[in-house]
């Protein structure tokens, strides 16, 4: 059941979650250094290159599919209603974070 | 409204119980998950990860319930949540988009290192029912009787990816791989267009967990 809400768009999920997943593993566990702060915007910035190398086609491609899916299904509204009830909260800051 | 709330301490570390976090559909404590799609995702500048899923439930309609208000027994569910690697927090928010007018649900989920390299979840559930028709209080007690009887089995899955991918790190492997079927590439894809590394034919799995699991996607399964 790793499936896509639509089935022609599944291969493509199935594609990118292999590809998404395996950069993921490194995402959780930054390198040491870049734990300093003032490393943090570069590394993020390294990150976030890669994810996009890797893994930008694929990501297009399924995001059109599950979209038009999206259309096709009547999801929309009911989407863009939750959007505007609970927009998604700008991240906290880091100095909101607990040290472990 | 009807509240609920529960911390639990997983002994492994943080990272890779976000990461089971996030791979736990497919499992099979989850068969009424019937599709998962990732619909929006970001980077923040701050180096987050921000994503939203779209995700489709099968639910039971209580014999109770007058069932010329519900349509079907699926529900559509968003899950919206944001990975913070440097401060090692997981906040994910889990709302049902259908079906408001009966109830709204919303589940917030935490997942913070602790001191001792352990991961503390933290789950809290709100549950609200406008319905009205003297069924709202029923119909609240409902839903988080339901969600307090299936907090234990939804921590039974994301166990169970927990000791896949401890399985799987034990192995040697190249980049990327790892013996869960959702992390490999399916025989059914023609080409992925992403040139990611590939181990050339995977070792022998763990039995155990891993051959339940394994059993349980065998391609004679209908779902």
């Amino acid at each position: 059941m790793a499936s896509s809400l639509s089935p022609e768009c599944t291969p493509l999920k199935t594609s990118y979650d292999v590809c998404f997943n395996s950069w993921f593993e490194g995402y959780l566990e930054p390198a040491v250094s870049a734990l300093q702060t003032a490393d943090r915007a570069a590394y993020a910035k390294a990150n976030a290159e890669e994810y996009e190398l890797k893994c930008g086609k694929i990501w297009q491609e399924y995001k059109a599919c599950v979209h038009k899916a999206i259309k096709d299904n009547g999801l929309e509204p009911v989407l863009q209603q939750a959007r505007e009830e609970h927009p998604l909260a700008t991240p906290p800051s880091s100095s909101e974070h607990r040290k472990a | 409204m009807k509240f609920f709330s529960q911390s639990f301490l997983y002994d492994d570390n943080w990272p890779i119980v976000s990461l089971a976090y996030f791979l736990r559909y497919p499992n099979p404590y989850a068969s009424h998950v019937l599709s998962c799609d990732v619909i929006s995702r970001e980077h923040t500048p701050s180096g987050t990860l921000l994503t939203t899923r779209l995700i489709l439930k099968r639910g039971n309609v209580p014999r109770w319930f007058p069932k010329q208000f519900v349509s079907r027994a699926e529900s559509w569910l968003v899950e919206e949540s944001e990975v913070d690697p440097f401060g090692k927090v997981v906040k994910c928010r889990t709302r049902n988009l259908d079906n408001l007018k009966i109830m709204r649900v919303e589940e917030l989920v935490e997942f913070r290192q602790t001191e001792a390299n352990k991961t503390l979840q933290h789950t809290e559930v709100r549950i609200v029912s406008g319905f009205g028709w003297g069924l709202t209080k029923r119909i609240e007690n409902y839903g988080i009787n339901k969600f307090k009887a299936n907090v234990q089995r939804s921590r039974e899955g994301v166990h169970l990816i927990l000791e896949l991918l401890r399985q799987s790190r034990l192995q040697p492997m190249g980049l990327g791989g790892t013996p869960i079927p959702h992390l490999l590439p399916a025989a059914h894809v023609n080409s992925p267009s992403v040139p990611h590394e590939r181990r050339d034919e995977a070792s022998d799995p763990p039995k155990g967990a891993w051959s339940r699991f394994r059993s349980w996607f065998s391609p004679s399964s209908s779902r």
